[in-house]
């Protein structure tokens, strides 16, 4: 038994009285790949922001490797370095081309000299199978290459661990195939990775474990296999089947 | 012929000033560069006693006649600095524009997609690291077309160091035209050089705006 990558611990999260997360406790082990779905509202979003600190949470702790990293004093930037994110919404820094978007975070962050930086990036934008698309900028290219560059910008910081928040759900279905394959790739390659997506398909192929929130808890969890055939909870059941057809 | 060679002294006369209302324009606009930068980020991304401060400044600052800040840098302030009236001028335009540009500069931070800072942030950069590499570049894009308008209008308002003595375009058109009676000649001549100036201002700036365009 290894040690786990990721560990969650009675996790809250409220906005003023609004309570999001209400006592979620998750482990996750190396190489692990964990889709988190969920009726809009569950709190699969900020259980992604509460694990990356980007809303720390407000109650309960969370261990990333060894560290603490909700403990108070913790480099919070360093943190994230090793949390890989990707949004909905892409977020590729506009003024950037692909490259740009991908060196970045290499040469400000890690501190990697510009044409190291450089190989590296185009090395990233190779593994997401963008390298002729280095020198556009977001505006020039599809929602499903925007996806694929950011994908590309998280995995140049060399992450742990890398959290997809509905990576497809901006895309029209037919750009949804090239960013899954691209997440597929990078499963089968060892990625511990935590993804929030209503994607049925990939949840059956490529994870591990599949855990259902509902209302800031989690309700269920188990193998793709359990949780499509043989549901616990009705409300699971209820969940699976109206997001299957 | 008479009225070629007196155009062409008094032209020689006000144009000696136009480096003056060059230097005077260039030195305000940037150190109103300089606040309005700072400010705007202090007033988006500061504490919230910054940003009252700031505020503060950016309605008072508003709220004043240039033509009173220079006065008061000029009869006031050079009392116990050493200030010429070239300096007290300039500098008293540049902090009123750097009211402006405070504003013209929070705007353009807050017009930045939220999600860039985000994603910045998710890639490990602090803070000011995201504001230095993401936000103030794309701001700075947005700002280029508001900027640009403040530029031509402190070019403007560079007449009115004429009040304390900088010989400038507009204080040289008087001189001639006090001295020649020919109040149209002396004021057309300074009014086609704020034309070229406020032209060429544009066009540079056009250029700017063309070549860092965001692509959205």
């Amino acid at each position: 038994m290894t040690s786990p990558i990721l560990r969650l611990e009675d996790v809250h999260k409220s906005y003023g009285a609004l309570q999001v997360l209400k006592g979620v406790s998750l482990t996750v082990q190396p190489r692990e790949v964990v889709v988190l779905v969920g009726p809009s509202g569950s709190g699969k979003s900020t259980l992604l922001r509460c694990i990356n600190l980007l809303n720390p949470p407000t109650k309960g702790r969370i261990w990333l490797e060894d560290q603490e990293i909700t403990a108070p004093g913790v480099n919070q930037d360093r943190v994230r370095q090793r949390i890989g994110m990707v949004f909905q919404e892409f977020n590729l820094f506009t003024h950037l081309t692909a490259l740009g978007n991908v060196m970045i975070g290499l040469v400000k962050v890690r501190k990697m000299r510009k044409n190291e930086a450089r190989d590296l990036a185009m090395f990233e934008l190779e593994r997401v199978g963008l390298a002729d698309r280095a020198n556009y900028y977001p505006a020039q290219l599809s929602g499903g290459q925007k996806q694929r560059v950011a994908i590309a910008r998280a995995l140049g910081m060399d992450p742990h661990i890398m959290l997809f928040d509905e990576p497809t759900s901006a895309l029209d279905p037919e750009l949804t195939g090239e960013v899954l394959a691209v997440m597929q790739k990078l499963a089968s390659e060892g990625m511990t990775m935590i993804v929030v997506s209503h994607e049925m398909g990939f949840a059956r192929q490529v994870a591990d474990r599949i855990v259902f929130m509902e209302g800031g808890v989690v309700v269920e969890e188990g193998t793709p296999q359990q949780m499509f055939e043989q549901p616990r909870h009705e409300r699971t059941r209820a969940f699976l089947r109206n997001i299957a057809q | 012929m008479e009225l070629l060679q007196n155009l062409l002294t008094t032209f020689n006369f006000i144009v000696q000033g136009l480096w003056v209302t060059i230097s005077v324009t260039a030195v305000a606009l940037t150190v109103g560069l300089a606040i309005g930068l700072v400010m705007a980020v202090a007033r988006v991304y500061g504490h919230p006693a910054l940003q009252m401060a700031v505020s503060a400044y950016s309605v008072v600052v508003r709220a004043v006649p240039v033509i009173v800040i220079i006065f008061i840098l000029f009869f006031v302030i050079s009392r116990y600095v050493n200030l010429s009236p070239f300096w007290a001028g300039a500098l008293a335009l540049g902090f009123a524009s750097g009211a402006y540009q405070t504003e013209i500069f929070r705007g353009a931070l807050q017009a930045v997609q939220p999600g860039q800072m985000i994603a910045a942030r998710a890639i490990g950069m602090s803070r000011l690291q995201a504001i230095q590499s993401i936000v103030l570049p794309q701001a700075l894009r947005l700002a280029l077309p508001a900027w640009g308008n403040e530029a031509t209008l402190v070019l403007k308002d560079s007449t009115l160091v004429f009040a304390v003595g900088v010989p400038e375009i507009l204080r040289r058109a008087q001189q001639v035209s006090a001295r020649t009676f020919e109040p149209f000649l002396a004021f057309g001549v300074a009014l086609l050089l704020y034309l070229a100036l406020t032209l060429i201002t544009t066009q540079a700036l056009q250029w700017l705006e063309r070549r860092y365009r965001l692509q959205v």
